[in-house]
């Protein structure tokens, strides 16, 4: 047993974890982080699991990562660069597609060739979007207020909001309501007519959710699209430099460089509880580390079920506990390639390929997005998946080895539990990866061939070896009924548990899921405001 | 030539209560209807010679007693149990009692808990009633006007912390999430689930439709004996003694304005007519788009009226029989009304179809027997069987014809003969009415019931922010139908708080 006494012991060194240790360590305090994992980063991690290729294993672009976390931490000091995306390319499987780039007048000739009338309207609707958005940034940059709390600061609260909100004027709040309660496809439905331009745009309110584009509550990801903010400069979506595992041992930097004692391979096994209060954690070695506070870096089922135990909790809180849904919808296969991939449609011109430096959606129409969620409700993965391909070694050579690719396929609908049970889904690994393969083949032949390596990652292996229940990438579905002052339930919803000196700092807590920093930014100024340690 | 102070464009329950109300406090109504009897959606005709059908609006348990109250309707009400079978052989089919107890008992019969779990289903759903009611039978709050957010908040408030905690988290859920969290028999989350569904383009999955069926659930209360039609017949009898002036047969073709002010409105026939004031009880794309001069709205309200959701997405299949419907399951039991569906999964496949602009192949059924109640309907020992059908959507890929009707009917009919063999010996005869027909039939657009969708973004604000509390832009151009607050349904509430607008209250 070791004598040395923290102030606070963070339990998993995911991004989330790592701000929180940094933010706590800035304050004074002494900090230590347990990562069960050889490598820091949780979800956000790079590996090289192929000699010269550093994959972004499962996160892997960066939009809502906080401005000031980078701005605190000073962690483009401790080795952070960021690289937008420059383009958004969905390829059909006849004719050229669809590409939009950062220069309006490019995209407005892309946009043209489907529906002149959309073209005029897609600026307008950049520009009411670009509001909401920043209306929303107010929602993820603050804890969310309890309706149901008389406490003055919380009403004091509510009301800001509301006026905030008013301060739009009446067409922007119907705007709002709008997005909250509405489909993708039929917000998108108001504006535009082309199904090439509305599949891609429609696909940000369906990821990493078990909900369809005609899915009522999809709208308001939409605004993601728009938030999407790298240092300041709104609507830039980024690859981390080297991979976005990068960002996590920046932050770690960051942190050690404030005193934050971090360790890898040690596995917690549960906290140390004494009159129902965390005193501490044992680790699966059977060590015993004391500590002020403990702060949970794990999903609330993981933090709760595993590391307290269901008879330190109240039946009420079980129950709560039980029904907050994670069902992962989404699986991810990553590719080494030995050439360039060349869509049929779209061919390189001199081995140039500057459609394909920014994201790539496999999303031709509405019809095929929404037939791949029809498939996976019933317990299958999707035969002809949506896939976010990005290649990330274009605009960052120092990944994969030269004139070699890394083709990173974000795909969904690949859902945790299939018909056959999901301790199953080793079985139907590899159909699910030739999917994804044969998906891409269709867009560029050859593609099959040029493949050095794959690694499937279904929501099983999610679940298995990155300690994310059911697979969701999010720490929990983000509808409606688990968001704001409900994450991950009521009562509940300010990073604080109903075990005395345990708390939460990831993505299962408000703002929720995304590399956004949120999560661990805010439980850290919680602590520190209530005094804890 | 007489100017009304109102005229009130269709006699369906909403325009019938608008006129009605109108009359007490002393104006001088005229209703138009297209038809010859008044009564819209909630009257059935006679489909074959000797049998009548019942309307697309069957539901009396939702009408409500402050609307009854207010005109001083003479009606009586008796609970009716709603049955849902299964296929000879799975079980007794469960029917579901008005009274908990009672339902309780025979959900008993299927799982003890969730016997205990019904009982406390129906409690919270009783606990959030008065705050429910409260909603609908108010003017919508709305969000650009915050203080009219205050009584709500209050009143949400006041359910306790737990209520209104629950009631916020459910609001937004799927049925099937929802349901699924209280019971383990399928059948009753099926049944409890389809009137939340009905008249929707929505599945149990569908995010929102919690909020469907909180709606549904609270406004219902006892069923009103004698069906749709005793209710539309003192309607009818009430408005016409407060004095209301009701013509049948005459087709309002266009509302008449003096730039932005109405002036009255012009019949099928060039008649025009004169009137300080005009109620539509129709639909707002009729009301605003079809029935109004071209450029009177401004081109914003107009596009965003263009865009709402009214593609109806149920077909009616009405039968005669020379016998009456009997359930293998259950054969004794004479039924009035039974929910046809019993898995979660097969509702949503039956809606997935709508999405692909296909019906569904196995569609889900409301079924209701009016000749139960009311034998009158078809000739002696003889019945008839409206069915509302789920889903086949207003905007089938290959067009409405003979051809694709008839396939949904026959697919109707075999589903509903898998629960009840006799029945296709029995038919004499057979219509079905896809959203095509009732579009022209009733005049509603889009053939939706409901005339908007039951979506939660049309049901926050109904039908546009613009004319969210009834008025429109156009002075003295007024909303009483189902298109506004609080929606579709048998309710009246629409018609009552548009009237309350009309008076200035």
């Amino acid at each position: 047993m070791t004598t040395q006494r923290y102030d606070a012991i963070i339990v998993g060194g995911g991004h989330n974890g790592l701000v929180c240790a940094a933010y706590l360590a800035r304050a004074g305090r002494k900090v230590l982080v347990l990562e069960r994992r050889h490598v820091l980063g949780g979800a956000a991690v790079s590996e090289e699991l192929y000699p010269g290729f550093h994959f972004s294993v499962c996160s892997y672009v960066v939009s809502l990562f906080r401005p000031q976390i980078i701005r605190d931490l000073e962690l483009t000091k401790h080795g952070l660069e960021m690289i937008p995306l420059e383009s958004s390319f969905t390829p059909q499987l006849e004719g050229p597609g669809l590409c939009r780039w950062p220069e309006w007048h490019r995209t407005r000739r892309e946009i043209a060739q489907f529906s002149a009338q959309d073209a005029d309207i897609y600026p307008e609707f950049g520009l009411a979007m670009s509001k909401m958005a920043y209306f929303a940034r107010e929602l993820i940059d603050n804890p969310a207020p309890d309706p149901a709390s008389l406490n003055p600061t919380e009403l004091i609260r509510m009301l800001r909001l509301g006026k905030h909100m008013r301060s739009l004027g009446p067409d922007m709040m119907h705007l709002n309501m709008q997005l909250l309660t509405m489909s993708a496809c039929d917000f998108l439905d108001l504006w535009f007519e082309s199904d090439v331009l509305k599949a891609p745009m429609a696909v940000s309110g369906i990821i990493g959710t078990f909900l369809g584009v005609r899915s009522p509550g999809t709208a308001y990801v939409l605004l993601h699209h728009y938030m999407g903010e790298i240092d300041g400069a709104f609507r830039s979506w980024g690859f981390v430099k080297g991979g976005t595992g990068q960002l996590s041992n920046a932050v770690a930097n960051a942190a050690r460089s404030l005193g934050v004692e971090i360790r890898t391979e040690a596995p917690v096994q549960q906290l140390l509880m004494r009159n129902g209060e965390a005193q501490g954690v044992v680790l699966e070695n059977g060590d015993e580390i004391r500590a002020n506070i403990v702060v949970s870096g794990l999903d609330p089922r993981r933090t709760f079920m595993n590391l307290v135990g269901e008879d330190h909790l109240e039946d009420d809180f079980v129950t709560q506990l039980k029904r907050f849904k994670y069902r992962g919808s989404s699986g991810k296969v990553n590719i080494a390639v030995d050439r360039l991939p060349e869509f049929a449609g779209r061919p390189n011109v001199n081995g140039r390929a500057d459609h394909l430096r920014g994201d790539i959606a496999i999303a031709p129409g509405i019809d095929y997005l929404e037939t791949a969620y029809d498939e996976a409700k019933y317990g299958d993965f999707s035969r002809r998946p949506y896939i976010n391909v990005v290649i990330p070694s274009i605009v960052d050579p120092s990944v994969a080895p030269p004139g070699k690719h890394i083709v990173s396929c974000f795909v969904q609908y690949a859902p945790y539990h299939i018909k056959e049970g999901p301790e199953n889904w080793p079985s139907r690994r590899e159909a699910f990866g030739d999917t994804v393969v044969d998906t891409l083949e269709e867009y560029c032949p050859g593609f099959k061939d040029s493949i050095l390596f794959r690694q499937v990652l279904t929501p099983w292996d999610l679940e298995q070896e990155f300690g994310l229940t059911e697979g969701n990438i999010f720490h929990g579905e983000l509808s409606p009924e688990q968001l704001l002052f409900q994450r991950p339930m009521s009562g509940w919803a300010q990073y604080k548990t109903p075990i005395d000196k345990l708390w939460m700092c990831a993505s299962g807590t408000h703002p929720g899921g995304g590399i956004m920093g949120a999560p661990g930014l805010l439980a850290a100024r919680a602590i520190l405001k209530a005094r804890a340690t | 030539m007489t100017t009304y102070d109102v005229i009130v464009i269709g006699g369906g329950h909403n325009g019938l209560v608008t006129a009605a109300t109108l009359a007490n406090k002393g104006r001088s109504v005229l209703v138009l209807e297209q038809h010859d009897a008044v009564g819209g959606l909630a009257v059935g005709d006679e489909f074959h010679p000797g049998y009548t059908s019942a309307g697309p609006l069957h539901d009396t348990t939702g009408f409500s007693p402050a609307v009854a109250a207010s005109l001083n309707l003479s009606y009586t009400t008796a609970p009716e149990p709603v049955f849902a079978p299964q296929k000879p052989g799975d079980g007794p089919g469960l029917l579901l009692h008005h009274d908990c107890k009672k339902a309780a008992a025979e959900i008993q019969q299927f799982s003890q808990s969730d016997a205990k779990r019904y009982e406390d289903y129906r409690g919270f759903i009783s606990r959030i009633q008065s705050f429910k009611t409260k909603l609908f039978e108010q003017t919508p709050p709305t969000p650009n006007a915050l203080t009219s957010l205050i009584g709500p908040s209050l009143r949400l408030r006041r359910l306790g912390r737990g209520d209104m905690l629950e009631l916020l988290r459910v609001g937004p859920m799927c049925l099937a999430d929802w349901l699924n969290e209280y019971f383990e028999t399928e059948l009753l989350s099926c049944m409890l689930a389809l009137p939340a569904l009905s008249g929707t383009r929505a599945g149990p999955w569908s995010p929102g439709t919690a909020a469907n069926l909180l709606r549904y659930e609270t406004l219902a209360h006892a069923d009103i004996q004698g069906g749709s039609s005793a209710l539309i017949a003192a309607l009818e009898k009430a408005a016409r003694s407060q004095g209301v002036t009701i013509r049948t047969n005459a087709k309002v073709t266009a509302v008449r304005t003096d730039g932005q002010r109405v002036t009255g409105v012009t019949l099928d026939g060039g008649e025009t007519i004169e009137a300080r004031m005009v109620a539509a009880s129709c639909d707002p794309k009729q009301a605003l788009l079809d029935l109004l001069p071209p450029a009177t709205l401004a081109p914003k309200l107009h596009h965003r009226i263009t865009k709402a959701r009214t593609s109806g997405s149920m077909a009616i299949v009405d039968l005669a029989l020379s016998a009456p419907l009997r359930f293998a399951c259950r054969p004794e039991l004479e039924v009035r009304e039974a929910r046809i569906v019993d898995t979660i999964d097969a509702m949503e496949r039956a809606f997935d179809a709508t999405k692909y602009g296909r019906s569904s192949d196995q569609p889900i059924l409301e079924v209701v027997v009016p000749t139960v109640a009311n034998p009158s309907m078809a000739p002696d020992g003889h019945h008839v069987v409206s069915i509302m059908a789920h889903f086949a959507p207003y905007d089938l890929r290959s067009g409405w014809d003979d051809a694709s009707s008839n396939a949904f009917a026959d697919a109707v009919v075999q589903q509903l003969a898998g629960y009840a063999p006799d029945l296709t010996d029995a038919i004499v005869a057979r219509r079905v009415q896809t959203p095509v027909d009732i579009e022209t039939r009733y005049g509603v657009t889009g053939g939706h019931i409901h005339h908007i969708e039951h979506a939660l973004d049309h049901l926050i604000v109904r039908p546009d922010p613009e004319c969210a509390h009834y008025a429109t832009p156009v002075h003295g151009l007024y909303l009483c139908g189902s298109g506004t607050h609080p929606g579709g349904g048998l309710t009246g509430l629409p018609g009552m708080l548009a009237a309350d607008a009309i008076l200035g209250k």
